[in-house]
């Protein structure tokens, strides 16, 4: 019984036995800690599963909006502490790509400030990124169909089912930022005219 | 039938009432007046076109106790559970000022009392013989023990991530894990830098505090979170991470206000605080000077920086100087060796015409640029200067605005009591000098520990315990980060 959480564009979660049993999601890109618990206990009293029967938690690790992102993160990391259940991280553009099915793909979210996160993949494996595209870097992957997709719970839930099943490691559970802090150190500058 | 607090006013007929019931043994009208102001006592009357009755607690913070006093209600009334009632009024008084245990004595021949206190969940554990002079009766010394609840609190409004354990107004855990050092290199706190931070040290966080207090998550009573003011990024780590756990535990969530928690800090330091108490607030983020009546009803804002927090101008004039982030410390110590005097800087909104609308607010601003155009102009003449006395000189610049604000207060509302807060308060001078100025004019000062002023985790878990003792009810699951929540609001409900 997997608990999936997402939080890369909109907020959502979902509850998987095989079968996806329950999907709630709030779409509001703004509104993430204030959706997070709310989709969660929704997701659960839909299902109609209780904490206690859950075996795993499965949470997008991104690429994606880093505020919202983090949401999503905190609250899988406290849920899966409080009930001892491991944590499985997932990358949301893998998630995407499954779902899409075994092509050749060039899976891409939204990164903004005209910058898109992608991977491509071929026969059902990534083969470069997550990364980091401008938009002008589309047309550089030729042959590739290309997938412009949000992620959700769903998503996740359903590839982290199938990497439980194939042994594929999901032990990797930090935010992918593929970007550092907006920042530069100070220079100094002079405070008087 | 209504019940109130009691005050001088009604001295006469509570002391009608008290040598009608108690005789001989009836206090003295000198004994009850002093009572009725004593530190933490608490006396209640029960009014139906007169007192008919009355009762009487005192709290010993400290010790997590609290002592029945006297309770006493007119004969003709009695036997309408109004002993009940004023015993229940008395207990949820002591359940929230922290009381781990309630105590009280009772004559051995008062059958009807003994079987209230005992349906009450009160136990003897003692009798003393011929307690009761002049009449030699026993006294039956009975205790009654309060499960205060456990909660745990999470602090991420800025650099800190702090998860703190306490149960009432003990401490049992305050783990904090700070990212001060990586915003080093870049002269001030970067929210990025902060939010990703908390998120990676969110876990070890919480399994170090779970392993300090010695208990397990399901032994928690309710979760609290500081949902504002502070930085809305890094805020939503620590609110995503209460809500997962709430969820995951089932345990009641209350998302309180972050500012208030420094003002809440400090009954785990000494118990529950006297009020009313003026409040001063001093971070990187924060200056603040609040009138606290009532800390989970009543809190105040008198006043607050109308530019940047003392923190950040301790910042600003540590870049300056030359020195790293962060400058209170830096400067604290480069102050040592200079002359507070030797340079006179502006003291912002202290002249008269800013006071009238400004009397209780603060500006850092033009003190900042003050100082750097003394250094930069030393250093374009080509002079040199003393940079301990420029840092003294500053430093008591921040420090005799903020301590002249919070002495105003205090004599303004009549109130001498003051409780300072925040992680300036670390600084060793402010802290000196607000004792030197309280002690001169007689005012009660307050200053938690260094890791209890800071941010941390131990103040959001207090007052979220403050607010359980009170009774009220949680926060309703879909609240939000509120980088700017006013100081009034103690609770997002």
């Amino acid at each position: 019984m997997i608990l999936s959480i997402d939080s890369s564009h909109g907020t959502s979660a979902a509850v998987f036995s095989n079968d996806c049993l329950s999907f709630v999601s709030f779409d509001d890109p703004f509104g993430h800690a204030e959706s997070i618990g709310l989709a969660i206990e929704k997701a659960l009293s839909e299902a109609q599963v209780s904490v206690e029967q859950l075996t795993s938690v499965a949470v997008g690790r991104g690429p994606a909006p880093y505020t919202g992102l983090r949401v999503g993160m905190a609250a899988a990391t406290a849920l899966s502490k409080a009930r001892s259940l491991p944590l499985l991280g997932v990358i949301t553009l893998d998630a995407i790509a499954y779902a899409a099915g075994e092509k050749d793909l060039l899976v891409v979210t939204d990164a903004k400030r005209k910058e898109l996160f992608a991977a491509t993949y071929k026969a059902g494996k990534r083969l470069q990124g997550p990364m980091l595209l401008t938009v002008n870097a589309l047309g550089s992957y030729p042959g590739f169909d290309l997938i412009e997709q949000r992620c959700n719970a769903k998503l996740i839930g359903s590839y982290a089912q199938m990497a439980l099943q194939s042994g594929i490691d999901l032990n990797e559970l930090s935010a992918l930022y593929l970007r550092s802090p907006d920042v530069t150190p100070s220079a100094g500058k002079k405070v008087s005219g | 039938m209504e019940l109130k607090l009691l005050t001088q006013l009604d001295l006469p007929a509570i002391m009608q009432l008290e040598n009608a019931l108690f005789e001989s043994e009836a206090w003295s009208e000198k004994t009850m007046r002093s009572e009725l102001d004593a530190p933490h006592s608490y006396y209640i009357g029960l009014f139906e076109k007169g007192l008919v009755g009355y009762a009487g607690l005192r709290v010993s913070p400290s010790d997590f106790a609290a002592d029945v006093l006297t309770i006493g209600v007119a004969s003709s009334e009695q036997g309408k559970g109004l002993g009940r009632e004023l015993m229940n009024a008395l207990l949820s008084h002591a359940k929230r000022q922290g009381a781990e245990q309630v105590f009280l004595e009772v004559k051995e021949s008062n059958q009807a009392a003994i079987s209230l206190y005992q349906s009450l969940g009160f136990e003897q554990i003692d009798l003393r013989k011929k307690y009761y002079q002049p009449s030699g009766e026993n006294a039956v010394v009975m205790r009654l023990s309060i499960q205060q609840p456990i909660v745990l609190g999470i602090e991420s409004s800025c650099d800190e991530t702090g998860v703190g354990i306490v149960r009432g107004n003990r401490l049992l855990a305050n783990a904090l894990h700070s990212s001060m050092s990586e915003h080093a290199k870049y002269g001030g706190v970067v929210p990025e830098v902060a939010a990703r931070a908390h998120l990676e040290a969110l876990s070890p966080t919480l399994d170090q505090a779970l392993l300090e207090a010695g208990i397990k998550l399901e032994q928690v009573d309710a979760i609290a979170v500081a949902n504002g003011p502070g930085l809305a990024g890094a805020l939503m780590v620590g609110i995503g991470a209460a809500k997962g756990l709430a969820v995951a535990t089932g345990k009641p969530l209350y998302a309180v206000n972050h500012l208030v928690g420094h003002v809440g800090a400090d009954v785990l330091e000494k118990g529950a605080v006297e009020l009313p108490t003026i409040a001063l607030l001093v971070s990187g983020g924060h200056t603040s000077l609040l009138l606290v009546r009532d800390l989970l009803d009543d809190v105040v804002l008198l006043g607050e920086t109308i530019d940047d927090a003392a923190g950040e101008a301790f910042d600003k004039v540590a870049r300056v100087l030359g020195l790293p982030y962060p400058g209170g410390p830096q400067i604290d110590q480069l102050a040592l060796t200079g002359d507070p005097k030797a340079i006179k800087f502006p003291r912002g909104l202290m002249l008269p015409k800013d006071l009238v609308e400004h009397k209780y607010d603060f500006s850092f601003s033009g003190l900042k640029t003050a100082v750097a155009r003394y250094v930069e102009k030393a250093e374009s003449d080509g002079i040199e200067i003393s940079k301990s006395d420029v840092a003294a000189s500053f430093r008591e610049a921040v420090i005799d605005v903020l301590l002249s604000k919070a002495i105003w207060a205090c004599e303004e509302y009549k109130i001498p009591r003051l409780l300072l807060g925040g992680g300036v308060v670390a600084n060793s001078r402010l802290r000196e000098e607000a004792k030197r100025r309280c002690d001169a004019v007689g005012i009660e000062l307050r200053i938690p520990r260094f890791s209890l002023c800071t941010d941390n985790g131990a103040m959001i878990a207090s007052l979220g315990a403050q607010l359980v003792m009170a009774g009220r009810k949680p926060s309703a699951l879909g609240f939000g980060a509120e980088s700017t929540l006013s100081v009034t609001t103690v609770q997002t409900p």
